[in-house]
């Protein structure tokens, strides 16, 4: 056993068989008569199973491997069906560079495009204090109080009074909008352009009421 | 049964929280409750004045969390009402005196012998509020009909809503019906509107109050004040009775027949 209490070596049931979860920072003599001692403690219990060795935190070993393989199926004819290999692949390539007597290098692996980032979603009232940033479109179901801040590289929708600071298209985007069921806000800012209000009564909003730039300036519909 | 820790707060200062917390503990302490007053302002204490024990006092909070003396002995009794005790703060020490654990740990004792605790909250969102807020399991946040308060009291209840302190309470103290009905005040409407938590009292301005804290005597004691009526209500609220909230809309004599034909 590690200082630390960690065994070298678990042993974990799995659907078909056994999963043998070496430990990543135990040396291999540690693992191996950790091995050897689990085999003989159990007695039958692992006779002619199936196991599967996780190599996902340990690098990879051919040698390492290959002894274990001998070892499980030497005591408790154990077959060794399958290797789980982590991320790093390194010691894999390098194992079958000598193989094949070539160098094998991977070359930047392409990366799966970023999903584009997903809407932020709130689904209570922004009070004083609060500020809600979204990388994409921003939802509020419910108000936007006076002192509260909803920052979005989209578009913003309140369901509800807007009466704070809404920014939208904050990434420069003055195609954006900010749609709510009224705006009341102390600023309204799309892209790299401010608005207030102007003074006067509020307009009651019919349906709703929807900001965005129009010939350069922000400027505030109500439908 | 343990009793109830309420703090009353606001974030804005002067919109009357030391006034509330004096009216309501002795309108609650009039009708038989047990009630205890913790000043929870350190440094700039004003439960005492507004009580009139100012001159009474011999220990105080910091005294009782740094175990300098037992609780009792900080408690003061009210002059007219033998149920009624305040438990002074430190004028001459600062607010990190006092730890939320250890507010905790003392409104938990207090509980257990009084029906009601009602902590007076400093102003501003810092170490002063979280000590007092630490021990309560109720709040009531006081506003006036005034946009800074406003504003302030709206951070304050998401503050309380953020640390899982639900039970929350609306006062509007100040209130000035003509200044409303000419359209230079918001409405308690609009306000229960923007902060949307129940109210639980609407006070009117009055200039009875100031007199009252200059001479230590709470409203509550004052027939025929109008405020002092309005506290009292809220006392009753707190207890459990329904009695009805005062309405905005004083109505006229021809509106209130109209709605009896209604009817």
């Amino acid at each position: 056993m590690k200082r630390d209490g960690t065994p070298p070596l678990q042993i974990k049931a799995h659907r078909e068989g056994f999963i043998l979860a070496p430990d990543a920072g135990a040396s291999f003599s540690a693992i191996r008569s950790c091995l050897e001692h689990r085999l003989d403690d159990a007695g039958d219990f692992f006779q002619g199973s199936d196991m599967v060795l996780d190599l996902g935190r340990r690098p990879f070993a051919a040698d390492e491997i290959v002894q274990l393989r001998e070892l499980l199926e030497g005591k408790a004819q154990v077959r060794l069906v399958e290797v789980w290999l982590g991320p790093e692949l390194d010691g894999l390539l390098s194992w079958a560079s000598r193989g094949l007597g070539i160098p094998l290098r991977r070359t930047a692996v392409a990366e799966k495009e970023d999903e584009a980032p997903r809407p932020v979603v709130v689904r209570h009232t922004c009070r004083s204090g609060t500020r809600i940033e979204s990388p994409a479109d921003c939802f509020i179901q419910g108000d936007v109080n006076p002192g509260a801040e909803v920052i979005a590289a989209g578009d913003i929708w309140i369901f509800g009074v807007l009466r704070g600071v809404a920014h939208a298209g904050a990434g420069g985007d003055r195609s954006a909008c900010v749609r709510a069921l009224s705006i009341q806000p102390n600023q309204i800012r799309i892209a790299d352009l401010v608005a207030v209000p102007p003074k006067g009564e509020p307009s009651s909003a019919r349906r709703f009421e929807m900001a965005e730039v129009r010939e350069g300036r922000i400027q505030v519909i109500t439908l | 049964m343990a009793g109830r820790t309420i703090v009353i707060t606001s974030g804005k200062g002067g919109v009357g929280k030391t006034t509330t917390v004096a009216n309501i503990g002795t309108a609650l302490a009039k009708k038989g409750h047990s009630v205890v007053l913790l000043d929870a302002d350190i440094g700039l204490r004003n439960l005492d004045v507004v009580m009139g024990l100012e001159n009474r006092i011999v220990y105080n909070l910091v005294d009782i969390v740094e175990g300098k003396c037992r609780k009792e002995q900080a408690m003061i009794r009210d002059r007219k009402l033998p149920s009624l005790h305040i438990v002074p703060s430190a004028q001459t020490r600062e607010k990190d005196a006092v730890q939320p654990d250890q507010m905790k740990a003392l409104c938990a004792e207090l509980a257990e012998e009084f029906d009601y605790v009602l902590i007076d909250c400093p102003a501003g969102i810092e170490r002063g509020f979280k000590n007092a807020v630490a021990g309560a399991e109720a709040a009531i946040v006081v506003t006036t009909p005034e946009v800074s308060a406003i504003r302030d009291a709206d951070r304050v209840i998401g503050l309380l809503e953020a640390n899982l302190l639900r039970d929350i309470h609306l006062i509007v103290n100040r209130m000035n019906l003509r200044m409303v009905k000419q359209g230079d005040m918001m409405s308690t409407n609009d306000i229960v509107s923007l902060l949307a938590v129940p109210l639980i009292g609407v006070v009117p301005e009055s200039g009875e109050v100031v007199i009252s804290t200059n001479r230590g005597i709470p409203l509550v004691h004052q027939k025929g004040s109008e405020a002092g009526r309005a506290f009292s209500n809220i006392a009753a609220r707190l207890d459990g009775e329904g009695v009805p909230l005062e309405d905005d809309h004083k109505k006229s004599f021809m509106e209130r027949v109209k709605d009896f034909l209604w009817s």
